[in-house]
């Protein structure tokens, strides 16, 4: 990799002995990924603070030398967002949720400290897997970042229009710089297939099996979707959460909707599609029967909150439980931020007295074997109920998955009705 | 007297581009479908238990892994951190390159190839051998089992 003089400097030790281990690493990651430069990241990076500041353990630096950093007063470069800790706990509403450790007061409080030397050195408190939907500063479209989260990259990429590959970490933070390649390179972000819906996207899950079926096909190349409508915030997030749960879609454009596309001429840049790919409605009922795995219709956990819940979908649960007598545990899982929304709005006390709970800073996957054996979950994300079943590994869990309605009435009433919707 | 007749196995070379460094051989392990991560790589048995995949549960320790694309979660890193138990494939074959193959191989230390000039989980199929040599970029595929 090419190397400024600057950055030879901090290579060689020149800016400190922090700056030098953070720079071995950007460059050893930047050879071994074939990029020419490195890129200064002039927009946002996402970090997943816990044990895993960084992805390749010989890199990572100590829990001590962090401390040692934020006590000497050393700072991040970049604005820098906490994703969800890893290992995962629960941050707000702990507090009897009956999983060990996460409902000890005392062992949240415990992962906290570990992780308050990354907030002295700037990262901004977020714990959520859609931090950039509460996160109140985004990156602005051409800005080059580094994300870490599968469904987050299309986010950056598609409906942003900046630029990130998945590698966000403490030492892009700390020295504000990324290798440059792959999604940062202007050639890589142009469509290449016209994906077409065939028929319309009915309700928030359409667009995550939409997305799933579409990325089948799709694999990494990147679409322009057409006949999608305009999506809301939740369809989008759905949408890329789809993306890349079925395929690796981390780049497309909406033809009048995503900013890198005015048009399906200007999505192309005026190139002729490789491939036209057609997604019917059948086809999204092939991935919503590949995800449901259920046959017991006695549901005695239901999961909300993959992505974390925005506002809007904590203030719909909360409406749709009002007044309600659960029969089934429910946890409604969001980030810190929409945690507050909804305290101050009463939400937590509408849900909470409905027998239901909410949290924040984790969800049932990143809990791993935490879950209590729950025998019959239900969900409406694709995305947990597929990975779930491998976290929980080798328990057996049956899930069902259908719209936040249905899973609400699955809650109250303990029992799974939802049914595809032609 | 016997009269045996030695058919020469069919080969396939392909080139690509060094991720990571060395020299293996094994038995193929292919996917022809993308692989996830995310708590669907048990690291330390050694296999995969994401729902419904055709290698579920399947060995690849000692395996030169073979798969067209990874779809998902960073999780996958997984197939690397599999090293720290012992329990890894002796090389990992990605078609389509991304930056969670390139971490992927940075955690597992041993080799790992991708952009390809012809597609290995195409041309490989479970049970052949191959060998890998990421010190000089390209692959041999013996098809049907060593020669």
């Amino acid at each position: 990799m090419r190397l400024t003089d600057e950055e030879k400097k901090l290579l060689d030790g020149g800016e400190g002995y922090l700056a030098q281990r953070c720079m071995r690493f950007l460059v050893d990651y930047g050879d071994a990924a074939g990029a020419e430069c490195l890129v200064d990241i002039d927009g946002t990076v996402d970090l997943h603070p816990g044990v895993n500041p960084c992805w390749v353990p010989d890199y990572r630096l100590s829990q001590d030398e962090i401390e040692d950093a934020a006590k000497r007063g050393y700072r991040f470069k970049t604005v820098t967002f906490t994703n969800k800790p890893v290992p995962g706990f629960i941050i707000d509403g702990c507090e009897g949720c009956l999983t060990y450790p996460s409902s000890d007061p005392a062992y949240r409080d415990r992962r906290m400290s570990q992780i308050r030397p990354l907030i002295e050195m700037g990262a901004i408190p977020t714990f959520s897997c859609d931090y950039y939907l509460s996160g109140t500063f985004w990156p602005t479209a051409g800005q080059h970042c580094s994300w870490g989260e599968s469904s987050a990259i299309p986010w950056v990429n598609a409906v942003l229009g900046a630029r990130a590959n998945f590698d966000g970490c403490f030492q892009a933070a700390f020295i504000g710089k990324i290798p440059k390649y792959d999604l940062h390179l202007d050639e890589n972000r142009v469509a290449t297939v016209k994906v077409t819906m065939d028929g319309e996207l009915k309700n928030d899950i359409d667009y995550e099996l939409f997305g799933w079926a579409a990325s089948e096909q799709l694999e990494m190349r990147v679409p322009a979707l057409l006949n999608v409508g305009r999506p809301t915030v939740s369809r989008l997030v759905k949408l890329n959460t789809g993306l890349t749960s079925g395929g690796q879609v981390r780049m497309y454009h909406i033809p009048g909707v995503t900013p890198e596309a005015s048009s399906v001429e200007a999505a192309f840049r005026g190139n002729k599609p490789s491939e036209e790919i057609v997604i019917s409605r059948e086809d999204l009922r092939r991935v919503y029967d590949l995800v449901n795995c259920a046959s017991d219709k006695d549901v005695d956990f239901v999961y909300l909150g993959c992505p974390h819940y925005n506002i809007a979908e904590v203030q719909n649960a909360a409406r749709l439980l009002n007044g309600k007598k659960l029969r089934a545990e429910l946890w409604i899982m969001t980030g810190p931020v929409v945690y507050y929304l909804a305290e101050r709005m009463g939400l937590r006390r509408i849900i909470e007295r409905a027998g239901g709970k909410l949290m924040s800073g984790t969800c049932v996957g990143e809990l791993n074997g935490e879950l209590l054996p729950y025998r019959v979950m239900a969900t409406d994300s694709a995305k947990q109920n597929y990975y779930v079943t491998g976290h929980l590994h080798p328990r057996e869990i049956q899930i069902w998955y259908g719209t936040a309605e249905e899973c609400i009435d699955a809650a109250v009433t303990g029992q799974w009705r939802g049914e595809w919707k032609r | 007297m016997e009269t045996v007749t030695y058919m020469k196995k069919e080969e396939i070379i392909i080139r690509g581009r060094t991720v990571y460094p060395g020299k293996t051989e094994g038995e193929a392990l292919v996917s022809k479908g993308p692989m996830m991560g995310w708590g669907n790589v048990k690291a330390d048995a050694g296999y995969t238990v994401e729902r419904g995949h055709p290698l579920y549960e399947m060995p690849f320790k000692g395996k030169i892994l073979i798969l067209p694309f990874i779809r998902g979660s960073g999780g996958f890193m997984a197939y690397g951190a599999s090293a720290l138990f012992g329990s890894n494939p002796a090389a990992i074959l990605i078609s389509q390159p991304m930056s969670i193959a390139i971490m992927t191989a940075m955690i597992l230390k041993h080799p790992v190839m991708t952009d390809f000039d012809r597609d290995p989980s195409k041309a490989a199929d479970t049970g052949d051998f191959v060998y890998v040599n990421a010190d000089e970029g390209y692959i041999r595929i013996v098809k049907g089992g060593h020669s």
